[in-house]
């Protein structure tokens, strides 16, 4: 590939990255605190709940669908695995029934929206009340907290002095990487999003795969939901409220549009990383609260801008 | 082809400068703090930012510092129920090496692993507000510098106390609870609980969140009257439910007829007291809590001793001592 030839392919990419080394060049000339490996380390441990549900959220937005109730499934997952935990259940086994339970939230949300023919706003809407009530009925309101420090090294661990978080979410991120542009799956999503009508001429089972796509954003919540809950300690059943919001504000910074039918699970990456590295560096800086929201917000927009004005010079 | 990508690069070089300069803009003026900071730098970490309870803790503890001569770096997170969001700021605040935090923990439990962190990191921590959990900290080996509050329990015990007492024993009270699963609220209405459950004659004939908001307030406790016109008081968890709730009691025309009281006694809330719209309001002091923290901070830092519990006194605000 020709260097001109990458650039087209990539420009996005790199816009979204030069944003970032942006970021931390600023945040590296206001404070020494920033750019030290703890605090980047920190920066990538940070992200990485966020980050996760994005890849999701992201195979979902280039379906040009959307999902309001990840963070509603991180709380159901959580409790559901926590109070598993709690009575002893092994701890494979509950892990997986957190992941089995996203899963499981994901199909329903996509069996409505492929054979129900609801839309993704309205079907995930409703999960996200449905997950979030079950999730309180489930235990009572209260968190179920304390758990065995073999549990607790998903999130307090590290790998080779990285921290166990960043190591799921780096292995996320590549086997995402390359079932979006390898496999089947990856290729039909495109596809869907691109042009539905067309995917279903070409013979490609679009209701199928479609639920397939939420019930995989579903399971990266539920993924998502077990590092949260062995960062904290503890599984609450109003964890996660708006963590849709950030989700979908990682993806679009990356990226993808919400028109369907391109996006990179690359692209998010750097967009959770953008704003991680925001919230990290305002508040090393001791930036009020309500100043962040702002800069956070103008971030989203701009990085929407630049996306759209550069689509309009690629045509 | 050379074009486009030329026009490319043009367009992501502008957006580029562009943010950098916006970033430098926002964040300019923080340099300055930054290179003065010679004086200890104390940071405050509450709940949310945006609530008047914490507004008033931020006061308090704002003069102290300025009277100390002490850095002060205020934070919280967005909402009051982000317990991860709050535990990166704590996190990003060790990173940047503050003297000492003080922390109004979102979770009791929850908070104990960034705790333990800034102990590592030799940072005092002063809990205030909302203990954290002392056995969940011992089993993690962490220590606290001192807890400065008052009771949520207490006060749920001062507002059930003072409903019994206004009703002579018997009558009809429903509940406003804050958001479930929310401790704080939890430990009120068990605080309030523990008082009226004692009473037969007192019925609870309602209890239903407005998760801590004013316009929920105003709607739920309207349905509450739909179904319950004889209630004759209500316990709301916070004062903003309870200034919804009045507005509720006025359009059933039943002003000064239904006994409300409140929670946190805010701004507002002393208003509808001196108004005599709303009957009472538990006050917990944020504003001292905050002061308290600065300086115990401050004293921490210098080597002095602080004991292990400040207690924060908790009061009844009627109209009698609204003023």
């Amino acid at each position: 590939m020709t260097p001109k030839n990458f650039l087209v392919q990539h420009g996005r990419q790199l816009g979204t990255l030069c944003g970032l080394f942006g970021l931390v060049v600023i945040f590296w000339i206001l404070t020494p605190h920033f750019l030290t490996v703890s605090n980047l380390l920190n920066i990538a441990q940070q992200t990485s709940i966020n980050a996760i549900i994005a890849v999701g959220m992201t195979f979902v937005i280039i379906t040009a669908g959307i999902d309001l109730s990840v963070g509603s499934i991180v709380a159901f997952s959580g409790v559901v695995m926590g109070s598993a935990l709690q009575s002893g259940t092994p701890l494979l086994l509950a892990i997986l029934l957190g992941l089995g339970v996203g899963l499981l939230c994901g199909l329903v949300n996509g069996v409505l929206i492929s054979w129900g023919r609801l839309p993704p706003f309205i079907s995930t809407l409703g999960m996200m009340s449905v997950a979030r009530g079950a999730a309180l009925l489930y235990t009572g309101g209260r968190p179920v907290s304390g758990f065995s420090s073999s549990f607790r090294w998903l999130s307090t661990g590290e790998v080779a002095h990285i921290p166990s978080p960043v190591v799921i979410m780096v292995v996320i991120y590549g086997i995402a990487h390359f079932v979006l542009r390898r496999t089947k799956l990856g290729r039909y999503t495109y596809a869907m999003g691109g042009n539905e009508e067309a995917a279903i001429l070409s013979g490609v089972s679009v209701k199928v795969y479609k639920a397939g796509v939420y019930g995989l954003c579903g399971m990266f919540s539920g993924l998502a939901a077990i590092i949260l809950t062995a960062r904290l300690n503890s599984a609450q059943p109003i964890a996660g409220m708006m963590y849709e919001l950030d989700a979908i504000a990682a993806t679009v910074i990356g990226g993808t549009s919400l028109m369907g039918g391109e996006g990179t699970v690359l692209g998010t990456l750097i967009g959770a990383l953008i704003m991680g590295v925001l919230r990290n560096g305002l508040n090393i800086l001791g930036v009020s609260s309500f100043v962040q929201q702002i800069v956070i917000g103008s971030v989203i927009v701009v990085a929407v801008l630049a996306d759209m004005a550069l689509k309009r010079q690629r045509k | 082809m050379f074009n486009q990508g030329h026009m490319k690069m043009k367009t992501i070089v502008s957006v580029y400068l562009a943010v950098v300069l916006a970033g430098l803009s926002f964040i300019g003026c923080q340099r300055r703090e930054e290179a003065s900071a010679k004086s200890p730098t104390v940071a405050l970490v509450v709940k949310t930012v945006n609530h008047p309870y914490f507004i008033d803790m931020q006061q308090g503890a704002e003069a102290a510092a300025k009277r100390l001569g002490i850095h002060l770096i205020v934070q919280g997170a967005e909402r009051e129920v982000d317990v991860e969001k709050q535990m990166q700021i704590v996190e990003n605040l060790i990173q940047k090496k503050v003297d000492a935090i003080c922390l109004a923990p979102s979770g009791s439990r929850e908070l104990v692993p960034v705790v333990v962190k800034a102990n590592r990191a030799n940072i005092p921590v002063i809990i205030l507000d909302t203990r954290i959990d002392s056995a969940a900290l011992r089993e993690a080996g962490g220590k606290v510098g001192t807890f400065i509050g008052s009771d949520n329990f207490e006060g749920g015990k001062v507002a059930g106390t003072y409903i019994l007492e206004k009703l002579k024993g018997n009558g009809n009270v429903a509940i406003l609870e804050g958001i479930p699963g929310h401790e704080t609220g939890d430990a009120r209405r068990k605080g309030f609980h523990s008082v009226v459950d004692q009473a037969p004659g007192i019925k609870i004939v309602a209890s239903q969140t407005a998760n801590w908001e004013r316009d929920q307030g105003f709607n739920v406790f309207q349905n509450m009257l739909q179904s319950h016109p004889d209630v004759q008081a209500l316990f709301a968890c916070n004062d903003l439910m309870a200034l919804g709730a009045i507005e509720a009691v006025a359009a059933a025309g039943k002003t000064g007829k239904i006994l409300v009281v409140g929670f946190d006694a805010v701004k507002d809330g002393r208003d509808a007291i001196r108004q005599g719209t709303m009957a009472a309001s538990v006050a917990q002091h944020p504003d001292e809590m905050g002061k308290l923290g600065v300086e115990n901070a401050c004293r921490i830092i210098c080597g002095e001793p602080v004991p292990d519990y400040v207690p924060v006194k908790i009061e009844l605000i009627t109209k009698q001592n609204v003023e």
